[in-house]
């Protein structure tokens, strides 16, 4: 007994590294290129009735076809896919992701093919207006690790004496809920998500817009490990120039005007140095 | 569209992501029952030597004292260096490498509340040590660990919804799918959730508590 019980453990461990490593031997065969996406951030990703949906999802579908490559889609919470990308646990990421100065340090982006700006949320009945939403000992809810974070951090905590609570939440769903109920008196979200909000019929309005003009676009790891930023780059061009994102975006958001692409690239980003991959034409001097 | 019919719509998602809850909750219990005994009968009956007991007391004090959702996070992210193991297996490991420490602590409790005198008799006997083990000793501790172990299943069954932070689509990740695109109803589908919950453990703890009458003996330590 002494010796079987001895020889359990080592033998359980061994067996798990060999499923481990035969498990890895099968992830490197793998033909599909595996798309991150955020699936409860309507309306650029999401599930409905077990099927993903979104503007993200149907056009990284259509730039993966017009790019001749196989992808398949892997749910994560928000918080967790850039570190997935970095650990190269996904390929590409497709969610409305910012691009950010300290993001672009860990991976790299394609080239920008939306534009938000961030509206500040505030109940429907509240008085309060853009300024006193976000000061004097105002809790202001936020998506953790988001932009917007980011954003009230460096320009209002970090840089001022404003009185302002940050409340960091798992997604803006919860968070919009929590004002409803009185927890936070305002949340600071992109306006596509607030205009989805709102026409959902939740009992919010936007109290003032914060015009940040920041770009959204997808991410590869950093440099690019499988060569796809110049295929992804060009797709996203054709799919602009063939007018399937105009169609695709008008199907999530109806009536909104269509950024023009490539939009704004902001020179902090490397891969917005000319010659952009795919691209060469393009690019910041 | 209302809530009740979206959760309708919706219902048989909710049930895959029920059964993989359910899948990972029988790996890692499969896996931390196989090396919570392994440890637990090391501890009690192998060598005595510092080589083999220290390496057991540091895995189960590490195992325990730290937080499952780090350890998914590490499993996941931080051993992709050395193997790339996908999101189910790296949250079947974790959590059912920690389940192990837990239920070797519910065994070593079992079998160390059996009289040591009983082992003296059965030695006394003629058995070998093995053979009062398996026949004398452990007939005895199952009957002490179930009830324990009652308790790492209920609560295990709840931990197989912190998975979805490495992209483990389980119960609690569909009820969000549901919850994101309806913008709202947090609460009824949390409720729902809640209830399937529910019905799994105490399906479950019924089982075990029949194991538990079909076991005892009767007049015996009552």
């Amino acid at each position: 007994m002494k010796g079987i019980t001895t020889s359990i453990l080592p033998a359980v461990m061994v067996g798990t590294m060999v499923l481990g490593s035969s498990l890895a031997a099968t992830a490197y065969a793998q033909d599909p290129y595996t798309v991150g996406v955020e699936a409860s951030f309507p309306p650029w990703a999401y599930v409905e009735g077990g099927e993903f949906k979104g503007i993200a999802i149907d056009a990284m579908e259509a730039i993966a076809e017009q790019a001749g490559i196989e992808i398949e889609f892997q749910d994560m919470p928000f918080p967790s896919l850039i570190p997935a990308l970095a650990a190269e646990k996904i390929d590409i990421l497709a969610t409305g992701l910012t691009v950010t100065e300290e993001r672009s340090q860990n991976i790299d982006f394609t080239i920008p093919w939306w534009e938000t700006n961030d509206v500040v949320l505030v109940p429907e009945d509240s008085d309060l207006n853009v300024f006193t939403a976000v000061c004097c000992g105002a809790k202001v809810g936020v998506q953790g690790g988001s932009s917007q974070q980011a954003w009230m951090e460096e320009n209002v905590l970090n840089s001022s004496d404003i009185d302002v609570e940050l409340a960091k939440y798992d997604n803006y769903v919860t968070a919009v809920d929590d004002m409803a109920i009185g927890r936070i008196s305002s949340v600071i979200v992109d306006d596509t998500s607030a205009q989805e909000y709102i026409n959902a019929g939740k009992a919010v309005k936007m109290a003032g817009k914060i015009y940040i003009r920041a770009p959204l676009a997808l991410a590869v790891a950093k440099d690019d490990p499988q060569g796809i930023l110049g295929d992804l780059n060009q797709g996203i061009m054709a799919i602009y120039d063939s007018g399937e994102w105009g169609k695709i975006v008008g199907e999530y958001i109806p009536g909104v005007t269509v950024p023009a692409i490539p939009g704004h690239m902001p020179d902090f980003v490397d891969t917005y140095q000319k010659p952009v991959a795919g691209l060469p034409e393009l690019g910041n001097e | 569209m209302d809530i009740y019919d979206v959760l309708l719509r919706d219902f048989p998602f909710l049930l895959k992501g029920l059964g993989v809850a359910i899948v990972l909750l029988a790996a890692l219990l499969a896996i931390g029952f196989l090396l919570g005994m392994a440890i637990c009968l090391i501890t009690l009956y192998g060598p005595k030597t510092r080589l083999v007991q220290w390496p057991l007391v540091v895995y189960e004090r590490v195992f325990r004292g730290v937080p499952i959702i780090i350890m998914l996070f590490i499993f996941f992210y931080g051993l992709s260096g050395i193997a790339d193991i996908p999101a189910f297996t790296a949250a079947i490991l974790a959590m059912g490498l920690r389940s192990a420490a837990y239920q070797s602590q519910i065994f070593r409790s079992a079998f160390q509340s059996v009289p040591a005198g009983q082992m003296m008799a059965a030695r006394a006997m003629g058995m070998s040590k093995v053979k009062a083990i398996r026949h004398i000793i452990f007939p005895q501790a199952a009957r002490h660990a179930i009830g324990p172990w009652t308790n790492e299943f209920s609560s295990e069954i709840k931990e197989t919804s912190l998975a979805y932070v490495i992209g483990v689509v389980e119960l609690t990740r569909q009820a969000h799918y549901i919850i994101t695109s309806t913008q709202g109803n947090v609460l009824t589908v949390f409720a729902v959730v809640a209830l399937l919950y529910f019905i799994l453990n105490r399906a479950g703890n019924s089982l075990l508590y029949a194991f538990e009458r079909k076991l005892a003996v009767p007049g015996f330590e009552k």
